[in-house]
Order: structure tokens, then sequence, then C-alpha cells
């Protein structure tokens, strides 16, 4: 894959985003968002499937997840590795890296292939 | 249509009337004996200087309306012939019996003991007076659950019986509610045991459900129930039981199925929205709630065909448990079930016994 292969969709310098930042293109007539977070770049589309909020401009944190630790055990919650994003309308959250709901896995925001070349990052448009 | 007098009908929820007096003959001490002292009569609902005064709103029986004998709280304690005689009136071949008395039992907020001692004489009375498998009459043990220690020694005492063959937990008054921590013990001896936990719903408290004030029953009892069995099932499916306890059958009795696909509906909304609160489950709570098992009763064969089925098709007609409720004013007989348009003879047969026998292993 090249940034000229004609299939790559430009989105700005790498140097630009932290972590957490994000940046809305266009990708054909879909709206995506280039997210960073923890070093690693996601694109996903800035479309909620629940009420189509901007998705790609929520929260970007880690997903608390739950442990039954044994009988009459309170259970232990704590924040997994997993990256999520949160939609700003009402909260649903997928996984950046696959666009799962992280409550049902039948839900999903279509993703896309992230390339950093030459010091900029682009979308691929995956056709 | 099927033969309910050629076929195997199991009913889920049969409500012995048991009757303070005979239960405090098998009560331990000091309890038996503060008993028989106190001013509460045979029924034990009633309190002398209150009889005038109902401890919930309304009359069961419509005020005259309903004059089936036995629809009412008894004046005189039950006879264990009459069980039998109900099943044929019913064609019924194999009733679940519950603790009639124990539905107010959550209803006390005091520290004391009394919730065991009358379990405990409750479950050496039906053993010694009323159960009977070879005529197919079982029961479903009450759990004092406000007490974990004695519900675990009560369902030692009948792990070996084979006249017993569930737990029964009263949804209404249940603080903290049953999706606690503190019961999980109990659903870990239940699921050891093979034992159904049997949830039922009840009128304690029911003239306060939520708020007080309200002036018939035809409010308290359509909301106060629902509301007992509603509440439960939130607590017992987003605390993750179903996932800790995955081999525990789960039972809900008597609020009737309409309310089900609203609550699911409600829940699984939520749950989309707010799923890292219900940390254990690994998908909407209405998948696991759909796992349940539901007594019939009070099947609402008012509402529209179109309804009923929707409820049917959601919950499955293999997780739907015909339930009389038997003698209770407002019981339903086999044909409920079977008068069903939308049911097949397979349907109908699984409704009326089949899920039943697989379910407790009768």
């Amino acid at each position: 894959m090249s940034a000229d292969s004609g299939n790559l969709v430009e989105v700005g310098p790498e140097s630009e985003f932290e972590d957490g930042d994000a940046a809305i293109v266009e990708v054909g007539r879909a709206e995506v968002g280039v997210i960073r977070a923890d070093g690693e770049f996601y694109a996903i589309r800035n479309q909620c499937p629940h009420d189509g909020g901007p998705v790609c401009k929520g929260n970007v944190h880690k997903e608390l997840v739950g442990e039954f630790e044994g009988t009459g055990e309170r259970v232990t919650q704590e924040y997994s590795d997993t990256d999520i994003i949160s939609c700003p309308w009402h909260g649903w959250s997928f996984e950046l890296e696959t666009g799962i709901h992280i409550g049902d896995d039948r839900i999903r925001v279509p993703t896309y292939d992230v390339v950093v070349e030459g010091g900029t990052v682009y979308v691929d448009k995956g056709d | 249509m099927i033969d309910p007098e050629a076929e195997m009908v199991v009913d889920c929820d049969w409500h012995y009337q048991d009757s303070f007096k005979e239960i405090a003959e098998y009560m331990p001490e000091p309890w038996s004996t503060k008993y028989k002292r106190s001013n509460w009569d045979d029924a034990g609902i009633k309190q002398n200087l209150s009889t005038f005064f109902p401890t919930s709103t309304g009359d069961r029986q419509n005020y005259g309306k309903v004059l089936r004998e036995h629809s009412n709280y008894p004046e005189e304690p039950e006879d264990p012939e009459r069980v039998g005689e109900g099943m044929d009136f019913l064609d019924i071949d194999v009733s679940l019996q519950i603790s009639h008395l124990v539905l107010n039992m959550a209803g006390i907020n005091a520290d004391d003991e009394r919730a065991r001692a009358f379990v405990e004489g409750h479950v050496d009375y039906m053993a010694d007076q009323v159960l009977d498998p070879d005529e197919g009459i079982y029961g479903l043990v009450p759990l004092p659950y406000d007490d974990p220690e004695a519900s675990l020694e009560i369902l030692e005492r009948v792990e070996d019986d084979e006249e017993w063959v569930g737990a029964c937990f009263i949804t209404a008054g249940a603080s903290p509610p049953l999706g606690n921590r503190k019961y999980d013990p109990l659903y870990e001896r239940c699921e050891d045991m093979d034992f159904p936990v049997v949830y039922h719903t009840g009128g304690s408290g029911l003239d306060e459900y939520v708020r007080a004030g309200y002036q018939e029953m035809i409010e308290t009892h359509t909301l106060g129930f629902l509301e007992s069995n509603m509440s439960q099932i939130v607590s017992v499916a987003c605390q993750g039981v179903p996932e800790k306890y995955p081999d525990l059958d789960i039972v809900f009795m008597e609020s009737g199925v309409t309310y089900l696909p609203g609550l699911v509906s409600r829940l699984d909304e939520e749950y989309l929205k707010r799923p890292e609160e219900a940390p254990l489950l690994d998908t909407r709570p209405g998948e696991y709630i759909t796992d349940f098992y539901f007594g019939t009763q009070p099947l609402e064969v008012s509402a529209r065909n179109d309804l009923l089925e929707l409820c049917f098709d959601m919950i499955g007609t293999d997780r739907l448990l015909y339930a009389s409720d038997y003698p209770h004013w407002d019981f339903d007989s086999p044909s409920i079930i079977n008068d069903l348009p939308m049911l097949d003879d397979d349907d109908r047969r699984a409704i009326l016994g089949g899920n039943a026998i697989e379910v407790f292993d009768l």
C-alpha cells in the first residue's frame, strides 16, 4: 500500500495527534473519525448505530470490566487494556479496534485501516 | 386441543393454605409457645383487634362475588385431603405446593428468628401431613433468605427428601434485592443440589408496594405483584446470577407474561447505554431473562391474541410452566392454556406438564 494508491484519504501529520485526539475526514460519503489511543491509530465511522450521534467526538477510555471472584464476594471491577470510544449523545460504547459494541457483539460500527506513511496519517477507503 | 384428562398436567404453583395453628405444633421453641400464647387466630393473618381492617387492600372474594370454597384465606386450618380433591377438580396429575402463609414473610422487619422458626415448622408439617410423591404432591421449600445461614441449614435438611423439588424465594419485600451477593451461597447450594429457584411474588406490603395511599385491590394487586417480580428479575439478571451459577434453573411465578416484553425491552435499552454497570453479562440482560422459566398464571387471556403470541414467542414455549395458583381467587385452570389458539398440541403438552417434569426432575 502506498499513499498514492488512490485508496488512501489523507488525514494530517502524525505529529499533530496526541493520545485521545480525533480528526474527522470524509471517506466516500461517510464521515470517519481517525483517533489516536495509546500511540495507535484507529478509524471508525462517525455515526452511532443507535441514534446517529457523532461517535468519534466522544471520550476515548479503557473498558471497565468485572470479575466474579467467588460466592458471596463483591464483583471486582478494573479498567482493562481495551480502548473504547463512547458516543457523546447516549454513551453507546465501541471497541476502537473492532467497532464492536461493548455490550452486544452483534452491533458494530464500521472500521477502517489506518496507514501512517512518511509522517502522514491516511485512512484506507477499503475499496 | 388436547384432552387434559388423558395428558400429564403439572401445576407448578399450588398454595397450600397452611395455618399457624398447625404449623405451631412443628415450630421450634420458643416460637411454638409464643405463637400459641399470642392473640393471633388460626389463619395467623389477622389479629383479633384488627380483623376489621384488612392487612391488604380489599377483599379477595370481591365482596361476595367469588363464591368458590377456599378461594379466600381460610378461617379454619386446611385439610390435607383437599389437595387431592382440588387436583381431581382441575385434572392435575402433579402439584408443587408452596406455603400460603410464607407470602407475607418478607414483611417482617424485626431482627428475630420468626421466619426461620416458621419455615422449619412448615417443612416438617408438610412432610408429615401433606406431601406425597406417590400422589404427585411435591413441595417447594420456602427459604428465610434474610438469614442465609438458616436457609442453608433448611436446604441441607430437605436435600435427600424426594418430596421437595425446589426452593421458593418470595420476591415481595426482599431487601437488598435478590441479585445481591448476600444470597450467593443459597444459589450455589441450590445449583449443587439441582434445585430450581422459584421466585414467587407476594402480597407483603402490597398496600404500600412503592407508595402508600392506594384505595382498591384492583390497583395494588395489579401493581404490587408486578413490581415485586420485576424488581427481582432486574436485580438477578443485572448482578449476573445466571453467569455466576450457569446451571441454576430460575423460575418466576405469578405475574402472567405480558409484563416481560416491556421489562426486557426497557432493560436492554438501558444496558446498551450502560453495559459496564452489569459487568458479568456477556450480552443483553433480556437474553438471560428469556432463559428463565415463567409460571403462566394469571394469564392475560383478555389481551390481544397477537400480544400473547408475541409474549409466548419471546419467552419460548419451552420456558413456560402451567401454574394454577389454586385455590386463590384468581386461579387458572389448565383450559386457560389448552384454549390458546396460537399453540399447537406439542406446545400445550410442554406448558401443561412436559417443561415442569424436566425442570423439577419429576
